[in-house]
């Protein structure tokens, strides 16, 4: 994707516009925007300084493309490139366009992918809409020259607003992708044909809701255009506010780059600290320069990870980075950090500070999505301080940066959180190994669910960088300088087990004594349910995942679009959605919450919508539809008592007629509804242990507190106990199933199995594992050595006693 | 013929310069305000304050690093599009004296080079009321005087002579550059204020460096 800078006298006016034509776009799809205006916040100016660092901010392959707006801005524009590597001057234009309509075209046609030519082309005809409206210049519809048609068709825009920019963009970007003269003439008003693959003549019709449209077609491609054209148009022009629908689209593109999915990695060491080692660095002549380099360095990573994973991983988890990115050109921050260093800071201290301090402000926020982004302003803090240690004795490693560190290297990380555990390459690292303990925390269910090797609670054991390592996830062991042979040979082993199990992961799950276990995937995206080989399903699709990206709530149907787009991926079999499970850790940024002391015993899951129905109903009216298409199961979260199942169902009820022959369930997360699921499950089709909040409760111990997430191990008896209880107390026909992590793992979860839980969800790369470990699993036997399970004294033990009996 | 100059003295016309504009601020922007937006007395004055500042801190090896540094100064300080021009002028300027001996020639030749730059940046012509109607004359009667076998001071005093003929040639003329363009027939009958900014420059030289 090319990048945009804007030249203005004003930052002001820059900013607003960036602003106004960033609305145009989903976050993850915008281009990169630097903006050079002003001498500073309020004085009128440009130079060519700035102008030239921002074309280094938003340079990239495809180009740049540069709008201005008057005297000085051309000239310093001019002569910024001068400054620039001539390399990069070579792929840089300069866009007479006028500056608000250009960037507008500019940006909705940049995040189309198209060219800088064709960008450029777009926004010089960003005038185009203005002056055919107001009629105030030669008629600037061009007619597309009328070609022999080949074939032709009608659609009608249902759009709230028309076919307004962003529809607009979608079914440009469509039109481009096919070799095929497409013109459009809108019916109602008679205006056009006009060429359906440029942006500005589109805009020109000013197509409103209601009207029809014909779209003429010729070429190579003309049938397959219009039959693409038509299913976009059924799909309201895709017009959702943010990612989810990039996802559906990702079904045509090769699915993300995965890990190996193995329990066994063995490669050399990449070190990665818990603080940057700043006391090697040495103070330069000129720390603001030093600063300046190491912003522009760490904005340039950021950008090149936010592209690289928006291809390899995903629109939602690259977003993470696009937010990150913007924090490095927040000017208050900057500011401070001149200002600091012009006091006599030097560069690393003004960054800490500076930064340190929003965090700060951030976690004191009340709203928990805003509380999150703290740790975005530590990531982006030590980006920049790793980028200020290069060249120092000691540079800094980073995680990310593919580039950085030797393919089939191990990383080693004091902590996993989520934004690491989403980036890292897949395909680069051998595997990760954690030295805090704990197995449910957020980076951990990600890399794992990605299929990278993991072992977590390596502890303080010295590992110098470079050194080689090995680790067997199985039993918890990590060596350095192990045997190379022995694991070498372990790693053939476990993949020859994989590839069996891969290879079987269609075929059912049927134990030795016949009993057949169901199989299922836990989904957070369309391309978890794409990637879930061999699922039987998906046991858990989570909402709150599936449009945590969204600002503002997903209409009925845009739910339900993605709902039939998960039920698809996995060929019709059933899946259970789960209705928004938020709160605790979970935050979504269109429903924000009030500040608690103690989030997760505060408004989470059910509990969140007994003051504010409206977002539930949504979704169950969502659900409802879909599940008159596909099976579909409904299931609440976080309930306790009978009175919020009773509750719950009546707004399934108030649905109408639609939710009749939907089944519904609820979540077993809370220890009482364990202990009194007799009464809790009356009425209920099933119920589902989610079994890493069931054992954070039971244990008292937070799963994100590396101090204490060592107790929280899901194996523990107690849970257990529990999980037994739940399977012996339901009422007769309620089916009880278990969508937590432990469901993963395959000797819990034929444990599991043997406690009589017939329904299992696991992470999508788990799920032929699993199944082949219930293969060879005698659930008869095991039922024995899961009852002794059930009365040790502790969880090392059951692990022990799985390892040894079953 | 004067000693050879040094960077001191170039250091100097610059602070000389600073303190000619600093005087003269009010005059610019009162000229500017008439055909502009106002600012080129603030900006020139802002840019060379910056100069000085630069100066203050910052010993100089050669001239030609202490006329880029300028140069770069007035790019990120001056705002206007009087930065971008008097910035390329004198990065230019530097850099032909980069390694040179410091004579009226090479002076000359340098001289020549920035009025290259404000002329690749600009693109003006000669009567669309700017800077240019100022430089072009000034670069003509310098190469006029050397020719004649006159020293750098005697050049810089010819130029800065013509430079002043050529402002005060720009009162009639209707703009066709800069922002004062927009303002059309209005434009005439007002003094330049990028000629006068010019002069001012070349008069300051002509002080200096004789």
């Amino acid at each position: 994707m090319i990048g945009i800078v804007v030249v203005s006298h004003s930052r002001a006016l820059a900013e607003a516009a960036v602003g106004l034509a960033s609305e145009m776009v989903a976050e993850g799809d915008r281009p990169v925007i630097a903006v050079a205006a002003g001498l500073d916040e309020t004085t009128f100016g440009t130079d060519a300084a700035a102008v030239a660092e921002a074309i280094g901010t938003a340079d990239s392959p495809d180009g740049v493309l540069v709008l201005l707006d008057l005297g000085s801005a051309i000239l310093s524009a001019e002569l910024a490139l001068e400054f620039v590597d001539p390399e990069i001057a070579e792929r840089v234009k300069l866009s007479s366009a006028p500056l608000v309509e250009g960037l507008v075209a500019a940006v909705v046609t940049a995040s189309t992918g198209a060219s800088l030519d064709a960008v450029i082309t777009e926004a010089s005809r960003g005038l185009a809409g203005k002056q055919d409206h107001l009629g105030d210049s030669p008629a600037v519809v061009e007619s597309a020259p009328v070609a022999a048609e080949s074939a032709a068709m009608e659609i009608a825009v249902s759009n709230e607003h028309g076919l307004h920019a962003r529809p607009a963009a979608k079914l440009v970007a469509l039109v481009n992708g096919f070799d095929a003269a497409v013109t459009l003439t809108d019916l109602d008003t008679g205006r056009g044909p006009v060429d359906a693959g440029s942006l500005s003549m589109v805009a020109t019709l000013n197509v409103q809701q209601g009207h029809r449209l014909r779209v003429g077609a010729s070429g190579p491609d003309a049938d397959a255009a219009l039959q693409a054209i038509s299913a976009l148009a059924d799909r309201a022009f895709d017009d959702a506010p943010a990612q989810p629908v990039a996802e559906t689209e990702s079904q045509t593109t090769p699915p993300s780059a995965g890990g190996s999915g193995l329990d066994v990695a063995i490669g050399p060491a990449v070190v990665v600290d818990a603080s940057v080692d700043l006391s090697s660095y040495v103070r330069s002549a000129d720390e603001q320069k030093r600063s300046d380099e190491a912003r522009a360095a760490a904005s340039a990573g950021l950008a090149r990870l936010r592209d690289d994973t928006a291809q390899r991983v995903g629109a939602a988890e690259a977003a993470i980075f696009e937010a990150q990115l913007s924090l490095l050109d927040d000017p208050t921050q900057l500011k401070l950090i001149s200002q600091a260093i012009t006091d006599g800071s030097s560069a690393p201290d003004a960054w800490h500070n500076a930064f340190d301090e929003l965090a700060t402000t951030f976690e004191g926020l009340d709203d928990a999505y805003q509380r999150e982004r703290a740790q975005d302003v530590r990531s982006v803090r030590d980006r920049v301080l790793r980028a200020l240690t290069r060249g120092t004795a000691v540079p800094a490693v980073d995680p990310l940066d593919v580039a950085g560190y030797p393919e089939g290297g191990i990383l080693v990380v004091p902590e996993l959180d989520a934004a690491t555990a989403a980036g890292v390459d897949a395909g680069r690292v051998a595997g990760i190994a954690v030295r805090a303990a704990g197995t449910t925390g957020h980076g951990v269910i990600v890399a794992r669910s990605r299929g990278i090797p993991l072992v977590t609670g390596i502890g303080d054991v010295a590992v110098a960088d470079g050194v080689l390592v090995g680790f067997d996830a199985r039993d918890g062991s990590f060596v350095v300088q192990p045997d190379e042979a022995a694991f070498r040979a372990a790693i053939g082993t476990r993949t020859a087990e994989r590839a069996a199990a891969l290879a079987d992961a269609d075929q059912p799950a049927v134990t030795v004594d016949g009993q057949t276990i169901a199989v299922l995937a836990n989904v957070g995206s369309v391309q978890d349910a794409v990637d879930a080989r061999g699922a039987d399903g998906s046991g858990l699709v989570r909402t709150e995942v599936l449009f945590g990206n969204w600002r503002q709530p997903p209409t009925v149907e845009e739910q339900a679009q993605v709902f039939r787009a998960v039920a698809g991926a996995l060929g019709g079999k059933p899946i259970t959605i789960r209705t928004w499970d938020i709160g605790g850790d979970k935050p979504l940024p269109f429903l924000p919450q009030e500040r608690e002391a103690n989030p997760f015993l505060g408004e989470r899951g059910i509990r969140v919508f007994r003051r504010r129905p409206e977002l539930l109903r949504d979704q169950l009216k969502a659900i409802c539809q879909v599940a008159t298409e596909t099976q579909v199961q409904v299931m609440f979260p976080m309930v306790t008592t009978a009175e919020e199942v009773a509750w719950a169902l009546e707004q399934l009820g108030a649905i109408g007629t639609h939710s009749w022959g939907v089944k519904v369930g609820i979540m077993v997360e809370v220890p009482a509804a364990a202990l009194r699921i007799a009464s809790l499950a009356d009425g209920l089709d099933f119920v589902s242990i989610g079994t890493n909040d069931l054992t954070q409760y039971t244990t008292a111990s937070d799963r994100g507190n590396t101090n204490v997430a060592a107790l929280a191990d899901a194996l523990d008896p107690a849970v257990l106990q529990l999980i037994d209880r739940v399977v012996r107390g339901v009422p007769a026909g309620v089916e009880v199933a278990v969508c937590g992590d432990l469901a993963s793992d395959p000797d819990a979860a034929a444990l599991l199995a043997a406690l009589g839980v017939h329904e299992l969800s696991a992470v999508g790369p788990q799920v032929p594992l699993v199944k082949a470990r219930l293969r060879q699993t005698d659930l008869t036997a095991a039922a024995a050595v899961a009852a002794k399970a059930l009365s040790l004294p502790s969880a090392a033990d059951v692990r022990a006693l799985l390892q040894a009996e079953l | 013929m004067g000693e050879q100059k040094t960077v001191e003295d170039f250091a100097n016309w610059l602070r000389d310069l600073a303190v000619t504009l600093h005087e003269n601020a009010a005059y610019l922007t009162e000229l500017d305000s008439a055909i502009g937006d106002a600012d080129h007395g603030t900006n020139m004055d802002r840019g060379f304050t910056a100069i000085v500042a630069v100066l203050d801190e910052t010993t100089f090896e050669s001239v030609d690093e202490l006329l880029k540094k300028a140069g770069m100064t007035l790019v990120s300080k001056v705002g206007g599009a009087s930065g971008p021009l008097y910035g390329t002028f004198f990065l230019r300027f530097g850099t032909a004296l980069a390694g040179a001996e410091i004579t009226p020639a090479s002076v000359g030749a340098a001289l020549k080079a920035g009025i290259g730059g404000i002329l690749t940046r600009g693109k003006p012509e000669l009567g669309d009321k700017t800077m240019y109607d100022a430089w072009a004359p000034a670069l003509e009667a310098y190469d006029g005087a050397v020719a004649g076998g006159s020293d750098l001071g005697g050049a810089l005093a010819a130029a800065a002579e013509a430079a002043a003929k050529g402002r005060d040639a720009t009162i009639p003329l209707v703009a066709r550059k800069g922002r004062a363009s927009y303002l059309g027939e209005r434009s005439a009958g007002h003094q330049d204020p990028g000629a006068t900014s010019t002069t001012l420059l070349l008069e300051s030289a002509a002080r200096t460096l004789a």
